[in-house]
This record gives C-alpha cells, sequence and structure tokens, in this order.
C-alpha cells in the first residue's frame, strides 16, 4: 500500500517535470521566434528615426543633443532610450563627443533590442561622422546608414519568414524529445 | 568647478588649465590650441607656454602640444556636438559660447564663387575669455556726456584687438541704462539703450536672454548683422541709445548715419590705433569727415592698466585727468 502511494508520488513529479520541461522549451522557442519577428519591425523604427534625425538637421538646425531627445521621446522602446541615452550622454559633464556618447548607448543598449551586431555597426560607423560636419555631408552620411538598415531589414525578414514557424515548433518538439528520452 | 568658459574643454585639458596658479587663472585672456604646436595661454598682454605637467614655460620644446584627438573634441564640445548648426559662424571664423566668450577659429577654407563657404580641417582654436568689469567706464562716462539733451554724445570708441573695446561698451550699456552718470549735474534718468550683438559679445546671450549685467533698460538683438540690427532696433524698440560693436563694413557706415539723423545716440566701436587711422579706412572716412562722432574715446592697454584718450568732432584732443583704470572688481 504504502509502496503503491510512494510510486504513484513518483510518476507524479515525472509527469510534473515533463511538464516543465516541455513548457519551458515550448516558451524558449516563442521568444526566439519572437525576436526574429521583431527585428525587421526595429529596423524598420530605426530607419524612420534616422530620417526623422535628417529633418531636424537639414531643415530645423536642431543641435543634436535636442534634436535626439525630442526624436527619442517621440519614439518607442527600444529606440526611445537609446536616443535619449545618446542625448544624456551628450549633455552630460563627461565631455564625451557625439561620437563616444551614441557609442556608448548602443553598447549598453543593444542587449536589450532584437537588433543583431550587423545593426550596431551602421550605428558605430554613424557616430563618427555625426555633428562633425555640414549638413550636406550630415545628409550624405545619415543616407548611407539607413541605405545600410535597409539591407539588414530586407536581410531580417527573409530570416523572419524563414525561421520565425520553425522556432516555434522547434521549441514543442525539443521539448518533447528531451521528455522522451529521459521519462 | 572652473569657470563657465573651462566646461568647453575635453577634459585633460581641462585639468591641465586647473593646474595653473591662483596668480595666473584669474588674469587668462586667450587660450590658444594649436594642433602638434605648444599650448599657449595670454594674460594681460603676456603668453606663457604650458607643459604636459601644467607648469608655465616659454620654452616651446617643453610644452603640451595639443593632438588631432584633442581638436576634435574641442571643436565637437565648442559646437554643441552639432557643427551643421554652425555653418554661418564657420563662415565667419568664429563661435561664441555661452557666457559671451569668442572663440576663433582656424583651418581650411572651402571657397564658392569667390567667397569663403565653409571651414574644414580645423586644426587652431583661440579661446578669447569675456570678462565683465563694472565700473571700467567710470572714467570715460562723465565726459561724454550731453548736458543740453540729457543724454549721451554720439562716441566712437577706437582701439586694436584685445583692448576691452567689448568690456567697456559692456559697462557703458548697463551704466547709461541704469543713469549712473557719475556727474553731480547729471541727474536725469537711465535711458533706454539697444545693444546690437551681432557675436553676442557684449551682452553674451543664451537663448535670447543676456548673461551679462547690461542694465535694467537694455534690449538685445542678439546675432543680428549690424545694418540690419540697427534700423529694426529703430523702428521696433524706440532706443535713445545704440550701442554696437566694431562697425567697418560700408553698409555698417549707412546704418550708422541713418541711426545718427532719426535722433538716437550711437556708441560704436572699430578697431584702429588713432584717430588718424580712420581717414584711411573708406567706410569709416566717410561718417568720420562729416563731424558725425562728437566724441573719439582711444583705448590703450598696457600691464600697468587701460589709458583713454578723448578726442571731439573736430579731432582736438579732450583734456582728460585720471587717464587711466587700474585694476578693482573683477567678475569672470
Amino acid at each position: 500500500m504504502r509502496e503503491r502511494h510512494g510510486r504513484a508520488g513518483k510518476s507524479m513529479v515525472k509527469m510534473f517535470g515533463a511538464a516543465l520541461v516541455l513548457l519551458a522549451a515550448t516558451l524558449a522557442g516563442w521568444l526566439q521566434a519572437r525576436q526574429f519577428a521583431a527585428r525587421p519591425n526595429q529596423i524598420r523604427r530605426l530607419i524612420l528615426a534616422l530620417k526623422r534625425l535628417e529633418t531636424e538637421i537639414m531643415y530645423g538646425f536642431t543641435p543634436l543633443p535636442d534634436a535626439m531627445r525630442r526624436i527619442g521621446e517621440q519614439a518607442q522602446e527600444p529606440i526611445k532610450s537609446l536616443f535619449i541615452r545618446t542625448a544624456d550622454n551628450m549633455d552630460s559633464k563627461q565631455q564625451w563627443t557625439a561620437q563616444q556618447s551614441l557609442e556608448h548607448a548602443a553598447m549598453k543598449l543593444w542587449g536589450n533590442t532584437a537588433m543583431k551586431g550587423s545593426e550596431q555597426e551602421v550605428i558605430r560607423q554613424l557616430s563618427y561622422t555625426l555633428g562633425t560636419s555640414d549638413r550636406q555631408d550630415q545628409l550624405g552620411h545619415l543616407a548611407t546608414a539607413v541605405r545600410q538598415l535597409e539591407s539588414e531589414e530586407s536581410a531580417a525578414r527573409e530570416d523572419q519568414a524563414r525561421y520565425e514557424k520553425m522556432y516555434r515548433s522547434l521549441g514543442l518538439l525539443c521539448g518533447a524529445f528531451i521528455v522522451i528520452l529521459f521519462y | 568647478m572652473g569657470p563657465s568658459w573651462l566646461d568647453v574643454f575635453p577634459d585633460n585639458l581641462q585639468s591641465l588649465l586647473l593646474k595653473l596658479p591662483p596668480s595666473i587663472f584669474p588674469q587668462l585672456e586667450e587660450i590658444r590650441i594649436r594642433e602638434g604646436r605648444p599650448l599657449e595661454i595670454n594674460t594681460g598682454g603676456r603668453y606663457y607656454f604650458l607643459t604636459p605637467a601644467g607648469e608655465v614655460t616659454r620654452n616651446p620644446q617643453a610644452a603640451y602640444k595639443p593632438e588631432k584627438q584633442d581638436s576634435n573634441r574641442l571643436l565637437d564640445l565648442i559646437t554643441n556636438h552639432s557643427l551643421y548648426t554652425m555653418e554661418e559662424e564657420l563662415r565667419k571664423g568664429f563661435i561664441t559660447i555661452a557666457g559671451g566668450h569668442r572663440i576663433g577659429l582656424a583651418g581650411r577654407t572651402l571657397l564658392s564663387g569667390g567667397k569663403v563657404e565653409h571651414l574644414r580641417d580645423i586644426s587652431g582654436f583661440n579661446v578669447r575669455i569675456a570678462r565683465e568689469i563694472k565700473g571700467i567706464a567710470d572714467p570715460i562716462l562723465p565726459k561724454l556726456l550731453d548736458f543740453k539733451h540729457r543724454t549721451v554724445h554720439h562716441t566712437l570708441i577706437l582701439s586694436p584687438p584685445q583692448h576691452g573695446k567689448t568690456t567697456l561698451i559692456r559697462d557703458l550699456a548697463r551704466q547709461i541704462s541704469s543713469g549712473t552718470w557719475g556727474h553731480p549735474a547729471a541727474v536725469w534718468p537711465g535711458r533706454k539703450v539697444g545693444v546690437i550683438d551681432e557675436r553676442s559679445e557684449i551682452a553674451g546671450s543664451k537663448r535670447g536672454v543676456p548673461g551679462f549685467d547690461v542694465g535694467p533698460r537694455t534690449d538685445v538683438l542678439d546675432g543680428c548683422p549690424k545694418a540690419e540690427g540697427m534700423m529694426m532696433m529703430i523702428r521696433s524698440m524706440s532706443p535713445d541709445v545704440l550701442i554696437v560693436d566694431e562697425i567697418g563694413r560700408p553698409e555698417d557706415a549707412e546704418a550708422l548715419a541713418e541711426a545718427l539723423h532719426a535722433g538716437v545716440r550711437v556708441i560704436a566701436t572699430a578697431h584702429g590705433s588713432s584717430v588718424d587711422d580712420l581717414s584711411s579706412r573708406p567706410a569709416l572716412a566717410k561718417l568720420t569727415d562729416t563731424f558725425f562722432f562728437q566724441m573719439y574715446v582711444v583705448l590703450s592697454r598696457s600691464e600697468k592698466g587701460l589709458a583713454f584718450k578723448l578726442w571731439d568732432s573736430k579731432r582736438r584732443g579732450v583734456p582728460f585727468a585720471g587717464a587711466a583704470w587700474k585694476g578693482g572688481e573683477e567678475h569672470g
């Protein structure tokens, strides 16, 4: 009687564990799929923010910190914190240049975004020229950055089409595989 | 914390400057940064180089030589990270920062149609520290009074660069607008003063609000070309006295003539070291030959202090006692 009770308890724990593994694997796959879906959207929003920056520079003559802050306040996360952090860095007493400010903000915050290293590299390259030349030149550099980001965006969309569904089901399948293996 | 102009320097230059002995630091007038060449500071007519340890020397070999990175960072900080907002300033060759400090720039010019279009590869900086010296106009203001009309004479102030013209007219603006005439018989109240501050140096305005004390009845037109500004002021702000800095172009002279006839008193400054210099400058000769200005003041500064000389409209010397202003309170 007691032994049977123990066996039932054991299988209960086993069942619970299996369910937990299944749940975790599904969740991991689902999150990964969501990253694939979020990346092209975030790149698109970054492009739109850079285009607004272009307008601020070209027609508004707005100083870079003010322009960054204004665009940041109206944008959505994670673009919001990237721009506002950059503006904060520029306005701080640390005597940072625009290049240091943007690069530092990107380095600190990139982990929170769905974007990858190649997009960060575009921003890093842009940071070297931002604010250091006349308007025509600034326009050229911003246009280059936008073009590079657009190609990253279309690559990201392809990845999304290819991997988003796959990762969603892969998580569940992996979970099931582990459960079968150890049950 | 140092004075406001320190904020534009990158931290390494800032710490060098903060190491300056207290006998020199408050006297600083110019800090000259030339890429790859010694870091120079100027105080009241003397110059020194700065060593990497922050000591002063006259030996160029021992001096700290700012690198490309230093000048890039300095430019970034001066322009508030936004060189593209400074296109007009670059054409003129200087940028005025908060506090009225002016930074002269040297680099390679880009021409367009024979005119300077842009300045690039900027490698030379001259940071001129603006000082507010209240009371510097005390010795000469009583001499400029027009008792009949209860105001001041049309006055042209002459001096070579770096002799304190701007400091002097800033104090004149303050005293005229607050009515501290410095003469027992001058009992009328202060006058409305209009300052046309093309380079933001006189009032040191930030976002339109003067950073220096220019007096309670003073209006400042910030960043406005002088010729246009004088007409705008006369039309819109009904000033009794107009104050402009560094006239010298033909259109300035025309606008001045207009203002002088509009019943507004004008106090202007120009580069020059004597009244006779004026006749040789075409734009100014027209004004001075027709007795527009009732009073000429020539400034000269030596290590002892500031000295004034006065001439009347017919260029006769005016006897002037107590011709020097020595020391006093300084406001950084």
